[in-house]
């Protein structure tokens, strides 16, 4: 078992050389020393920063060169200053990284209790109408996009109804709020998100659940739970089920590339300073290095959050730990 | 065999929607780009079935046309994502060894960054052109076919007809192309017409942020810009290309669906 | 002896529901095994023998039914049965092994857990207490190691392992019926020697009626007091079986028997 997890962590190495060769090749995509396209862009760049800036990039030197620059700064995670205000890169993303997390965690909390029940139940009572409205409803929200749904909601629960503020993570007033208050405004301002981002997503975990409990009854040791006399309860929710979540939780780590990716607009729309938000002003300001690290780093939480989802289903599956995967 | 009922629907709806886009200008004479100004953000009537935009642009024949652009968006970039990955896993596959590990690890660096954040990244060095997109959409999306083709060429390589090509010399090349690459089509199929779905759901995305289709050129996605300042106001906006873009959705994950049930 | 045979089939009937079309896979079997004795249900594949133990317990799939006919066990008439009688008799009256233990065993839970589960449910007791008679058991069925057992999966024993801890589980709550359906079938030869060995002594020492089924006649033989022969659906033989065996009745027996002494299994 623990030798399954070291050969996992040694062949990440090779991932981490890929994914930022990967990158580095991207920013050498863009047209003219990126120094340059930045100067012609933001007037309020001084002649230091450029200097320091091409120091950092070391545009005069070959290829090679400049990457082992590049990689000797980005593994003490120094990934330089954003050319907006000269702020430490990771300084930003890091004092936006909670938010997103959170509330990516709090979608999929949300996810799994809407579709773990719903699966399990659509896989129970197969093709009965519950299972087709099920499906029916899965298919439709699946194929509805997710920032779309966020303008629906908005609609609908902010303007129609006002119940929920539009966006932002606060009110005006916030600062004047007791603890409480500033608890309860944020989760105001929060719950639309966390709803819209789970309604846009419990439709992949519910069909998947679904298949896995129809999978999971139609094995032989059902038949020997049901001979035992157990109770048609315990031979659903205890043996079936068991075999049936085993995979699911790899889900949470897998849905990392997903949810980041998704917060992009998703943070936009809803005006929430995350790091999908950050990326978003970045990339429209051409903010490079910023842009570099977020590139960088995201790909490095999607392969740990693999890492995490493989080893954890390792633990869980007796099957595993034991054989030689 | 076509007691397949998501296929029919699934065929049927993109079949409609193909045929609107084709004839387009024969359908609407209206031009997408025709602005009114006496008609700004006017509620859906007989004359704009679909209302008017901030500009007094048609709404109904922009959502037409940014039918093409989404669904030729689509269909490239998956072509170019199944071409570069039935190339490359067939090499995998067939060759297997040093070939095989090099192209999988590829794969695998690919598939960590977040698609969006790459595109996004990709775009901000790049102008944001349709041609762009698609190809970008495309490069990022050839690991799922490749992932497939290799796997089914691994398992029909060693199969009986397979060597008896190989002693009837026939070549590599023809090997693959003429009889593993065709038998492993079918799961490449449904992949490609997820694909497809996702492309679209991608381009729309990019278009929203303003990233992908420029403005005045209409796409789904930046007709709903306009929807997020006109919340509240004008309602027509955001629904019907939302809507657009779910049946659209909803036809290829149907046709998708239909193809699994074939193969099995 | 005129004592009441503990299992009587009458009749039995059942039809299977395949996508609109209706198939008969047992028409109108008939047979009982009396207390204490060791009954053989043989036929190929597609007989129906399947079928006719897994209805005993009532245990078809959904889209099997019993259309006619009637099952009843120790004066109990089973399609007359709620499901709460049904559940209660079930591990406790009338216990199942099955072809393949690994796949019949569920992989998550350890041995321990899947005896001990029975017994907590039949006999009400604590489950420290139930664990303990779990070793108890599997030393009953000769494991060497039994604590090792206990905590072990599936997955990490042999076949012959599995289906003695099998075999333990079934007979917990010492049922009065053990349908044994291909026990044995995918063993290797000389485990297959000693599980049968296994199930001889144990139903001595236990007493309990034993239904074999198989497609095996020479393990038929060599174990049996009766054998049931059955054909597409239908028992076409039966009685004791040396009766049988000397004097088949039906063409199908002759025809088992033969293809039987030509491979000098007989």
């Amino acid at each position: 078992m623990s030798t399954y997890i070291i050969r996992r962590l040694l062949g990440i190495i090779p991932l981490l050389f890929g994914i930022t060769v990967v990158s580095f090749f991207i920013i050498r995509l863009a047209p003219g020393k990126p120094v340059a396209v930045e100067q012609s862009l933001n007037p309020r760049v001084s002649p230091e920063l450029r200097l320091r800036l091409e120091k950092q990039f070391g545009l005069d030197k070959p290829l090679h060169v400049q990457y082992l620059i590049w990689m000797k700064q980005i593994v003490r995670l120094d990934f330089g200053r954003s050319y907006i205000d000269s702020r430490p890169v990771m300084e930003k993303i890091a004092e936006r990284i909670p938010l997103t997390l959170g509330l990516n965690l709090a979608a999929l909390v949300l996810i799994f209790l809407i579709a773990v029940p719903l699966g399990v139940r659509s896989a129970i009572k197969a093709d009965s109408a519950f299972d087709h409205s099920v499906t029916f409803l899965s298919f439709l929200f699946f194929a509805a996009p997710t920032f779309w749904l966020a303008l629906l909601f908005m609609q609908f629960f902010s303007i129609q109804l006002g119940w929920f503020p539009i966006s932002g993570l606060t009110s005006l007033d916030f600062e004047y709020f007791s603890a409480w208050g500033k608890a309860g405004d944020s989760i105001r301002h929060l719950f639309l998100p966390v709803f819209v981002a789970a309604i846009g997503g419990f439709a992949g975990l519910t069909r998947y659940m679904r298949s896995n409990m129809i999978e999971a009854l139609r094995q032989p040791y059902i038949a020997t739970a049901r001979a035992k006399g157990l109770p048609e309860s315990a031979v659903l929710y205890s043996h079936a089920l068991r075999n049936a979540l085993l995979p699911v939780v790899t889900i949470l780590g897998l849905s990392i590339p997903g949810l980041l990716g998704g917060s992009v607009i998703f943070e936009s729309i809803f005006a929430l300073p995350g790091i999908g938000r950050l990326f978003y002003e970045a990339v429209m300001t051409r903010d490079y290095p910023l842009i570099m690290a977020e590139v960088v780093i995201t790909a490095v939480l999607t392969m740990l959050g693999n890492l995490i989802a493989d080893i954890s289903y390792a633990c869980v599956d007796p099957r595993i730990s034991y054989k030689e995967r | 065999m076509k007691r397949n009922p998501y296929l029919k629907i699934g065929l049927t709806i993109i079949g409609l929607l193909m045929l609107i886009t084709l004839f387009a200008p024969w359908l609407r004479s209206a031009d997408p780009a025709q602005i009114d100004a006496a008609q700004l953000l006017m509620p859906p009537s007989s004359a704009h079935p679909f209302g008017t935009d901030q500009l007094g642009r048609d709404l109904l024949t922009r959502i037409i046309y940014g039918a093409r652009i989404s669904l030729s968006i689509g269909f490239i970039a998956m072509g170019i994502a199944v071409a570069v990955g039935i190339l490359l896993g067939s090499l995998a596959g067939f060759y297997g060894r040093l070939v095989d590990t090099l192209i999988m690890r590829c794969a695998d660096v690919m598939l960590c960054f977040p698609t969006f954040f790459l595109i996004l990244a990709v775009v901000a060095f790049l102008e944001p052109s349709i041609f762009n997109i698609m190809a970008i959409i495309g490069l990022t999306s050839w690991m799922g076919p490749a992932r497939l083709i290799r796997g089914e060429i691994l398992s029909l390589k060693e199969r009986e007809f397979i060597q008896a090509e190989r002693a009837l010399g026939a070549s590599d090349a023809r090997i693959i192309l003429r009889h593993l690459v065709p038998n492993a089509l079918g799961p490449v199929l449904v992949n490609a017409t997820l694909g497809i779905s996702a492309a679209i759901l991608l381009e729309t995305g990019l278009s929203f942020l303003g990233l992908g289709v420029q403005p005045p050129v209409p796409s789904w996605g930046n007709i709903l810009i306009e929807a997020k300042s006109t919340l509240g106001v004008a309602w027509w906006i955001m629904i019907f290309p939302g809507l657009a873009i779910l049946v659209t959705i909803l036809g290829f994950n149907f046709i998708a669906e239909g193809l699994k049930k074939i193969i099995g | 002896m005129s004592e009441q045979p503990l299992l009587e089939i009458t009749d039995l009937r059942v039809t299977f529901d395949l996508e609109g079309r209706r198939l008969t896979a047992v028409d109108g079997a008939q047979f009982s095994v009396a207390r204490n004795e060791t009954a053989v249900l043989a036929g190929e594949s597609g007989s129906g023998k399947t079928i006719t133990a897994l209805a005993i317990s009532r245990l078809l799939p959904p889209n099997a039914a019993i259309s006619s006919g009637s099952i009843r066990f120790n004066g109990h008439d089973i399609l007359r049965m709620s499901q709460e009688e049904l559940t209660g008799m079930r591990g406790k009256e009338i216990a199942y092994i099955f072809q393949e233990p690994v796949s019949f065993l569920n992989p998550v839970f350890t041995i321990g857990d899947q005896i001990a589960e029975t017994i907590v449910l039949h006999q009400r007791v604590a489950p420290q207490q139930a664990r303990r008679q779990a070793a108890q058991l599997l030393e009953q069925v000769r494991i060497p190691d039994p604590q090792r057992v206990l905590a072990s999966y599936p997955h990490q024993l042999s076949g012959g392992m599995n289906q003695r801890a099998f075999i333990a589980m079934s007979l917990a709550c010492q049922p009065r019926l053990l349908v044994a359906d291909e026990p044995t079938t995918s063993l290797d030869v000389t485990i297959e020697r000693e599980i049968l060995d296994l199930l001889m002594e144990l139903k001595k020492s236990l007493g309990f009626s034993l239904l074999f089924i198989t497609h095996n006649l020479a393990i038929a033989r060599k174990i049996s007091d009766r054998v049931i022969i059955m054909f597409q659906g239908k028992v076409v033989d039966q009685g004791a079986t040396d009766t049988v065996f000397r004097c088949p009745r039906h063409h199908h027996t002759r025809e088992l028997i033969q293809a039987y002494e030509k491979i000098g299994k007989l």
